[in-house]
């Protein structure tokens, strides 16, 4: 009797989106980044296609961040007190898009205004031709007044703007649609509320095939499994026809595994835990190897090792 | 689920009239209520209209197509006319896919309509009855349907285009057959792998019942929970379909979100 074939016949796939618009496209980038189009299960190359590859994010903050561990100094710490230069390095990095967060417009990071916040989009647009993730500094009536004057100056650049949440969405996904950018939709770890958030931005009139879905992130031992079953469910209800799952998603690897107490911690660790200046790349590095078999379309990453790891991963299983 | 839409049928007095007349306008209204309550395919009988049963078939086709391109179910239950009905269609609509509704597990239905299913490349229904009639227990329903799933397979049809019916019975004139029904599709959900589509014509357990519409939507629930993949019924029947989209919801069928309902819609280019 023969071997019964086993390959699963999905009716459903990821969307595709592409970020950043270059010359003959409105913007100014010298090249796009497109993700999703999956039509199977992560790299199951006999079940179905990833005709895109997962792209890397390098992050870069618009002030010098204080809490960046030696490590991650060693590789930045010349240049992070100018996004336009920290962006440069990003970009010699090996990095795919720049992750740019607009932290210091935060009440308690600065305050700087919308105008500061757009000419830093500017500086950053200006000194690199990779496409942008930009964020907001995560406190909902700043990023309403922040997000629409970025949106603008960043008109024609198709970027990536984060993040719309269940009870934040309208400005922004306003701002979006009149600058003609792409949009993330925020659901912290609960693919039913994900779907929800979904359903809202599309009745603004936002369409769900520019959306990137955000599931927030965990890193390894701090709850990844949980992001991970978050990732298969969105998955195969994607695959399964959802049109309201059907977004790629951008996960935040870097900033969890530096926040973990394996990468932060120095010499006081015992010697079995490695060197400290390798730990927390391999946090990193570990953490996005383990997400990207859930299904990670973009990965937002810090230090150079564990760039290089994950984008020979990336290499190794696309090929596979 | 698969929902086919059920009022095009000439066993009711308007579709009767339109189609001796040749009324396109009274049928597509119809259509469009059913397409605009999800119907997935529009099921078509002639039902008693006099005149050739064959021209109005075709002509139906024509006129549900012309508003259309979803499946369409020829839904009679004479093998001889559908031998005649399909290949008509089939060849005034081609690229449209179509379903034999329906053929049974006797050995005559089956050398005629499995066939002509296998040389159109369309679907086909099998009632779980043979030559003895309709079974009043569970045991000859899985018989029937076993032996319907393994001719249809045979005679190449595949899996993905098979649908059985266990026939459903009226609930004031066949007491019990309800679950007997609904009991088949448990057992010969086990029978291949993967199982065939099951399918019922919902309305038929609620036949001159006063609150037909509830029993229509509590059995919808049940036998969806059988494994029911699909239900000849009212599309148009608003809280049938919500009842629907809430059990695939709580069958895991379906991601829940808030708003469930208007997401299924969403899906279907509904809302």
């Amino acid at each position: 009797m023969a071997i019964p074939d086993v390959k699963q016949k999905w009716t459903g796939r990821v969307n595709t989106v592409t970020i950043g618009a270059t010359k003959a496209e409105g913007g100014t980038r010298g090249r796009t980044v497109t993700i999703g189009g999956a039509t199977g299960i992560p790299f199951l190359s006999f079940d179905g296609e990833t005709p895109h590859p997962p792209a890397i994010a390098l992050d870069v903050l618009d002030k010098a961040p204080v809490d960046w561990p030696e490590p991650l100094r060693a590789i930045y710490g010349d240049v992070w007190s100018d996004p336009a230069a920290w962006a440069r390095r990003a970009k010699e990095l090996g990095a795919d898009l720049i992750n740019l967060r607009l932290i210091s417009t935060h009440p308690e990071e600065g305050d700087r205004s919308p105008e500061e916040a757009a000419e830093t989009v500017r500086a950053v647009l200006a000194a690199v031709d990779l496409p942008l993730v930009i964020w907001g500094c995560d406190v909902p009536a700043k990023d309403q007044r922040v997000m629409p004057k970025v949106a603008e100056a960043a008109q024609g650049e198709n970027c990536l703007l984060g993040a719309c949440t269940e009870s934040e969405y309208r400005t922004l996904a306003a701002a979006a649609q009149a600058y003609r950018h792409k949009l993330i939709a925020l659901a912290p770890c609960d693919i039913n509320k994900q779907k929800q958030v979904n359903i809202l931005i599309s009745d603004t009139g936002f369409p769900l095939t520019d959306l990137v879905l955000y599931p927030t992130t965990a890193s390894l031992g701090y709850g990844m499994e949980y992001v991970y079953s978050i990732l298969e469910r969105g998955r195969l209800a994607a695959l399964a026809g959802d049109r309201l799952m059907a977004q790629p998603v951008i996960l935040d690897v870097g900033y969890e595994a530096w926040r973990s107490k394996e990468a932060r911690i120095g010499d006081e660790a015992t010697a079995a835990w490695g060197p400290p200046n390798e730990r927390g790349a391999a946090w990193e590095a570990v953490t996005a190897a383990d997400l990207l078999q859930g299904g990670a379309d973009i990965l937002i990453l810090r230090h150079t090792k564990a760039v290089e790891v994950v984008r020979n991963l990336i290499n190794d299983l696309v090929a596979a | 689920m698969i929902i086919f839409g059920e009022r095009i049928n000439g066993m009711y007095r308007d579709v009767r009239t339109a189609i001796v007349e040749r009324d396109k306008g009274v049928i597509q209204k119809l259509a469009k209520a059913q397409l605009d309550g999800g119907a997935d395919v529009m099921d078509l009988n002639v039902g008693p209209a006099k005149g050739d049963a064959v021209e109005h078939f075709v002509w139906l086709a024509q006129t549900v197509h012309e508003i259309t391109d979803k499946p369409l179910s020829l839904d009679s239950a004479k093998a001889d006319l559908l031998v005649q009905v399909v290949p008509r269609v089939a060849e005034a609509l081609p690229g449209t896919k179509l379903i034999i509704n329906s053929c049974t597990a006797a050995p005559d239905y089956m050398a005629k309509l499995v066939p002509i299913a296998a040389k159109y490349g369309t679907s086909i229904i099998g009632l779980t009855m043979d030559q003895r009639g309709v079974p009043g227990n569970v045991e000859q329903r899985v018989e029937c349907g076993a032996a319907f799933l393994m001719g249809a397979l045979e005679g190449g049809i595949p899996i993905e285009d098979i649908y059985i019916d266990p026939i459903i019975l009226p609930v004031n004139a066949a007491h019990k057959q309800q679950i007997h029904s609904i009991e088949a599709i448990r057992q010969l959900a086990l029978v291949n792998d993967p199982p065939p589509k099951f399918i019922i014509g919902l309305s038929n357990v609620s036949q001159k019942c006063l609150l037909n519409h509830l029993l229509n939507r509590t059995y919808l629930v049940m036998a969806l929970a059988a494994g029911l993949d699909a239900a000849i019924c009212d599309a148009a029947d608003a809280e049938l379909i919500e009842a629907m989209i809430a059990a695939e919801v709580l069958l895991g069928k379906q991601l829940y979100s808030d708003e469930f309902v208007k997401a299924w819609k969403m899906q279907k280019g509904l809302a």
